[in-house]
């Protein structure tokens, strides 16, 4: 287990901390001058170039994707890994290049030059020189890298710091075009990345260009959900089906805390319950009418439920205090039952994790529910791929092909023999197989950082937890009774730049800070209402509307 | 202390011409020891400096210091006209004059409370347990508080469970500048002694034998001898600390705001860095920080300009 650990801890790390930021800036905002920005495309022209997908039918899964609206659709399971390895790529793909890479890592930061780089570069036919940088500084470490333009030769940037790495600006002048190698039937050449769905490619493209290789792509992207302690409710007898309203999670609310033994119900959940108010993740348009998100009388219900909530007790006093770090630890422990969290939030480390605290732990996730109980059910769905790494501009097209070959190795689908290479190493080496489970040697477990070759390019997303098919039974049973509500949202999956005037508006900090005062119980929905006003007067609130309606909606149209 | 007619250091002793070249082989190597330190200041506080022309621009990192348009005087514009950058200043003023009451005094009577200690091993064993919360990270120091006084810590698990109500104390906006000094007091307090220790170690014992041989108690000793040998100290502090008014501290206020709420615990230096690195509005965070200094650089020279004028040396003799 210990190996899963360290090398699924990556994907959950990163994963989560994508969910929970990543959809808050869906519009990419960049602070570089007019001349340099690479703007929104349009529609016609970026759906000429995306790639042609072709799915991979190589290795079947034990539960199979289903599908929900257009680019909607569940991750397909595996129950246990594959037994045979299937190659997808055959020879070696690179031609004895060197190239630099650097890629964000939570975790601990392998040896140079250790065993497991040698044998990759070996199996890529490259001197791929891995630079791993603390993830937790990465989007401080990126500008200073695009100021001097240093960029190496293939980077990680992350699309939910699109806007603080400016990367609407950088493609084009740092960052190379890739549209010429992969747009239509060209990626046909790579199969394991024409097997990457295109919504993925969309979140990559900037300008009817692309330019982003996604990683771990999925057709169920969302920011997050409500989650519950699965063992303690059912023991309580509630189940997640029972709860369809706001009222209903209120009622939870009254039944669940028992403060004097230090139990609240919920921990922070606004953040993932608003648009069940019927509010939009930011953008809606009424009647050909642009809309931001503080304008609409659903966002202020919001609100006001939560901080009713917070009013009567029934949050962690921790959580009221700002405390968002130890979340998790209320949740193991029981102190909380009701929390919130990006999907990557639920696997095999979360589940190994509160089964530490408590034997019986189970997560679960409570349906998408519409606050009135009975309005349709919505959740506004993200870009296609938050993972997205990009090749510098100064590589000659020779150069690109190669990475591109490298980029299609690192992208075999899950249980393929090259994933396996990448994610646990060479066998006997890194790991063993223990019980069908492939299982990190005290190398493996230092050497193989799926945060490493994984960020440069990865398959679709594949939910799997070796060892525990629950973990994935339980998941993709969640994600099956709610693939249906999965929507796109306005502007969905479409690289904005904005001018430094409009990204300030679009943060909105005064309204958001306001906000979380009003969900905390510290101020009224009317003090909100006031910071709004404000915003859109002096902190530019009304000028961003203007400007996403005059430069983004009437050119481009909403992207759904 | 002073005297009518000061006394210059020195002056009319050195050679009156003397050449630079002479100096120089004379100087030389304590110019080529304080050098490596004269390079860190230049290099990591002085040309930092040129960085504060963004304050004045439209900075846009990917263009880079040179290339960024020129917007004059607009940041300071729109600065002053924001009622949150208002809000911030006067909540730094006023943390900062409750902590100047309550924080200030305390290292100085610890200091003279530990000095009357004669038993070297107590003496050690305070001074050491008093010097430890300085070497915790605020984080840590927040997280202790917040495990005992907030809404789940130990004081109201207990309150509750006895019946007794609960005592908001860690997300009260209207007691958080006693909370935050506190905290500091918490934290701060005991290293604060260690100047005012060796200053009162330089007092001259004999002048307590002195004073005790002509009948002087402890309060006289301690009014008479103690505070007259500390007064330069505590006003060097004190011209240090007013210099510093407008900085009160950044992590302490930056983990505390979700608590609390901006309107309470945003101070200048959160200001910038949520309304200006935070949102990618530098330019906006620098001119918010070059108001900062330049209201320090007059606060400090102004309190200094006070403690000449009550004849104390202050940061420099005169």
């Amino acid at each position: 287990m210990g190996n899963e650990l360290n090398r699924r801890s990556f994907l959950n790390v990163a994963v989560s901390a994508a969910g929970l930021v990543a959809m808050g800036p869906l519009l990419s905002a960049c602070g570089s001058g007019p001349a340099q920005r690479a703007g929104v495309g349009s529609e016609a022209a970026l759906k000429a170039v995306l790639p042609a997908y072709v799915p991979n039918t190589a290795i079947k899964p034990d539960i199979a994707s289903i599908a929900g609206g257009p680019d909607v659709m569940t991750n397909p399971g595996f129950l246990s890994y594959p037994a045979n390895r299937v190659a997808t790529v055959s020879g070696i793909p690179g031609k004895g290049g060197t190239y630099s890479a650097v890629t964000p890592l939570w975790g601990t930061i392998p040896p140079a030059d250790n065993a497991f780089y040698t044998a990759m570069n070996k199996a890529l036919g490259v001197q791929l020189q891995m630079k791993p940088a603390d993830g937790n500084n990465y989007n401080t470490i990126i500008p200073t890298m695009t100021a001097s333009k240093r960029l190496p030769d293939w980077i990680q940037l992350p699309t939910w710091w699109n806007s603080q790495m400016n990367v609407g600006g950088l493609v084009g002048n740092q960052l190379a075009d890739l549209t010429p190698y992969l747009s239509g039937d060209n990626i046909k050449k790579y199969s394991n990345l024409a097997a990457i769905p295109t919504a993925a490619w969309r979140a990559g493209a900037w300008g009817e260009k692309l330019y982003g290789i996604p990683s771990f792509a999925t057709g169920f992207q969302i920011a997050g959900t409500l989650y519950y302690r699965r063992d303690i409710l059912e023991a309580k007898g509630i189940t997640a089906d029972q709860v369809k309203s706001a009222d209903d999670l209120m009622n939870l609310g009254k039944e669940l805390t028992d403060a004097k033994n230090g139990v609240w119900a919920f921990d922070d959940v606004y953040r993932y319950l608003y648009t069940s108010f019927g509010a939009p993740l930011k953008w809606r348009v009424d009647n050909g009418k642009l809309v931001h998100l503080y304008e609409t009388e659903e966002f202020y219900a919001a609100l006001d439920w939560n901080n009713r909530l917070a009013t009567a007790g029934y949050v962690h006093p921790d959580a009221l205090a700002g405390d968002n770090a130890n979340g998790n630890t209320r949740f193991f422990g029981g102190k909380t039952l009701i929390s919130s969290g990006g999907t990557g939030t639920w696997n095999l480390a979360d589940h190994q994790s509160g089964q530490a605290a408590n034997p019986n732990y189970r997560r679960g996730a409570l349906n998408i529910i519409a606050a009135d109980g009975k309005s349709a059910l919505r959740v506004d769905m993200g870009p296609g791929a938050n993972i997205m790494s990009y090749l510098n501009i100064n590589l000659k097209p020779e150069q690109i092909e190669e990475c591109l070959a490298i980029a299609n190795y690192l992208a075999a689908p899950y249980g393929s023999a090259e994933f396996t290479m990448v994610n646990f190493g060479v066998e006997g080496t890194h790991f063993t197989v223990v019980d069908g489970v492939p299982t990190a040697t005290e190398a493996g477990k230092k050497e193989v950082q799926a945060q490493t070759f994984p960020f440069l390019a990865a398959p679709a997303a594949a939910t799997n937890s070796p060892g525990v098919p629950a973990v994935t039974k339980d998941y993709l049973a969640w994600q099956a009774a709610n693939v249906k509500a999965l929507a796109k949202p306005v502007f969905w999956s479409m690289n904005i730049s904005m001018p430094q005037a409009q990204a300030t508006a679009d943060a909105g900090q005064q309204v958001e800070d306001a906000m979380k005062d009003c969900i905390h119980g510290k101020k009224s929905v009317a003090e909100v209402r006031e910071a709004v006003a404000s915003w859109k007067t002096s902190g530019g609130g009304d000028k961003l509307i203007q400007w996403t309606n005059d430069n983004v909606l009437q050119k481009h149209g909403t992207g759904q | 202390m002073t005297t009518a007619t000061p006394t210059r250091p020195d002056r009319g002793t050195r050679p009156a011409r003397q050449n630079w070249r002479v100096r120089l082989r004379r100087d030389r190597s304590l110019i080529l020891m304080t050098l490596p330190a004269v390079v860190l200041l230049l290099v990591f506080n002085y040309v930092p400096l040129f960085g504060l022309v963004t304050a004045f621009q439209e900075y846009d990192p990917l263009a880079g210091i040179w290339y960024s348009t020129w917007a004059g005087l607009d940041q300071f514009q729109r600065l002053f006209g924001d009622a949150l950058f208002w809000n911030a200043v006067r909540n730094t003023l006023y943390l900062s004059f409750v902590q100047l009451i309550l924080f200030f005094p305390v290292p100085i009577a610890l200091a003279l409370l530990l000095n009357s200690v004669l038993s070297q091993r107590v003496r050690n064993f305070i001074q050491s347990v008093v010097y430890l919360p300085h070497f915790f990270s605020w984080v840590l120091a927040i997280t202790i508080f917040q495990q005992m006084l907030g809404g789940a810590g130990a004081l109201n698990h207990f309150l509750r469970n006895n019946d007794i109500g609960t005592w908001d104390v860690m997300t009260n906006p209207d007691t958080f500048a006693l909370l935050v000094s506190a905290q500091v007091i918490w934290k701060e307090a005991g290293w604060g002694i260690i100047v005012f220790l060796a200053a009162l170690a330089a007092i001259n014992t004999d002048l307590y034998e002195a004073a005790a041989a002509d009948g002087a108690g402890r309060w006289r000793r301690l009014w008479h001898i103690t505070l007259p040998g500390l007064r330069g100290v505590i006003v060097l502090m004190l011209v240090l600390r007013l210099g510093n008014a407008l900085t009160v501290g950044f992590e302490q206020f930056l983990i505390q705001r979700d608590a609390v709420g901006y309107d309470t615990a945003d101070v200048l230096d959160t200001f910038s860095f949520y309304y200006g690195i935070a949102t990618g509005d530098y330019s906006y965070g620098a001119a918010a920080g070059l108001f900062k200094s330049v209201i320090s650089l007059l606060l400090i020279w102004g309190a200094n300009k006070l403690a000449h004028a009550f004849g104390e040396d202050g940061l420099y003799r005169r």
